[in-house]
């Protein structure tokens, strides 16, 4: 057990980190439209009425679909886009697919590659592309539902104000789902941008996400 | 959280944005059509039952004269038929078939309509009402 912990504390962590966050979002939120609800003489609402509301479900899609587009766009540019200095980027030499020997598929997969990673045709495709296809999917899926609790929430506030509800469709042209949609896009662009330059002079002793501290600032694609 | 859990997660955000909506929609209508069914019978009184607490306060201060008798003044439609309901989280709307529409927010315990006697305007402006909290 404690060699479970140990070997996946990574993980651990983030989940537990993730879960205080969700909750502490979901209490914050129901404050906040509480808070509405009295000052429109409305009832208040319960955190049980909350946490399955548009309102709350919005919120938290409009985040995950930016983290998901963050990932599918990093693993995908850092195939060939190369960053000097940066531990986020491969080496100068190294970009574009790389040979199957450098990747280790076909006849120069190892004993113990991935099944996939030993055979021929589409499922070695699928699997050579299988971080980006999954990390895509989620980030289309979780902008789907972005949107879909985005114009419930969106039609409740034009309702509120006497006004027709509208579709998804034109939803999507609104102002309200691109302000959602790019506030989010604009932080995740920046986090990464300001990775890859930060990691070239910047250090982090023990990090795999660093360079080892004394490697020169022209190293470039190594780590910690 | 793994790609399976996050999918997940989705389609039950999709599922709750639209779940039981179609049973608080029928709630919100028979609530207008109570309102206007009441108006019809000259029954001031469960009229404004169905009110907004602040909509009948508001009618009461503009009318100078308890809800049942002011709401009774008021160029309303008397009975009807819902044809077109429609609710957004906690917001309703009631659309009567001979024409003229409702607005009605989730109270503590039913909807309570906010803006009665509303007819569309410009596009993309809110409705003209005639009795409006």
């Amino acid at each position: 057990m404690r060699r479970f912990l140990r070997e996946n504390s990574l993980s651990i962590v983030f989940l537990v980190l993730f879960l205080a966050a969700l909750s502490g979002q979901a209490i914050a939120g129901h404050a906040e439209i509480n808070e509405q609800q009295v000052r429109h003489g409305d009832p208040e609402i319960s955190l049980g009425r909350y946490v399955v509301s548009s309102d709350f479900g919005n919120g938290v899609l409009e985040n995950w679909q930016s983290e998901y587009l963050q990932f599918a766009l990093m693993i995908l540019l850092t195939v060939w886009l190369l960053q000097k200095g940066s531990p986020e980027s491969k080496e100068l030499d190294q970009g574009g697919r790389e040979t199957d020997e450098e990747q280790k598929v076909g006849e120069h997969a190892q004993r113990n590659s991935p099944k996939w990673a030993k055979v021929r045709g589409i499922r070695r495709m699928l699997y050579e592309n299988s971080l980006v296809l999954v990390m895509g999917t989620i980030w289309l899926g979780s902008w789907f539902a972005q949107s879909v609790t985005g114009v419930v929430a969106y039609n409740s506030e034009r309702l509120d104000h006497h006004m027709d509800t509208v579709g998804l469709w034109t939803y999507l042209g609104t102002g309200d789902f691109w302000d959602k949609t790019l506030q989010n896009w604009q932080s995740e662009f920046l986090a990464v941008g300001s990775m890859a330059i930060l990691s070239v002079y910047l250090r982090q002793r023990g990090s795999p996400e660093s360079k080892p501290v004394g490697a020169p600032h022209t190293a470039t694609g190594v780590e910690g | 959280m793994g790609p399976r859990a996050v999918s997940l997660a989705c389609v039950l955000a999709i599922a709750v944005a639209g779940c039981g909506t179609g049973e608080r929609a029928d709630d919100a209508a028979a609530v207008a059509e109570r309102f206007h069914a009441a108006l019809g019978s000259g029954d001031g009184q469960a009229a404004c039952a169905q009110l907004s607490a602040e909509t009948a306060s508001k009618l009461e201060l503009q009318e100078q004269k308890p809800c049942e008798e002011a709401i009774l003044t008021l160029e309303l439609p008397k009975g009807g038929t819902v044809a077109v309901k429609r609710v957004e989280m906690r917001s309703a709307f009631a659309g009567l078939a001979e024409g003229g529409a409702d607005f009605l927010d989730e109270g503590p315990d039913s909807w309570r309509i906010s803006a009665a006697g509303c007819e569309p305007t410009a596009a993309e402006q809110p409705y003209e009402c005639e009795l409006e909290g």
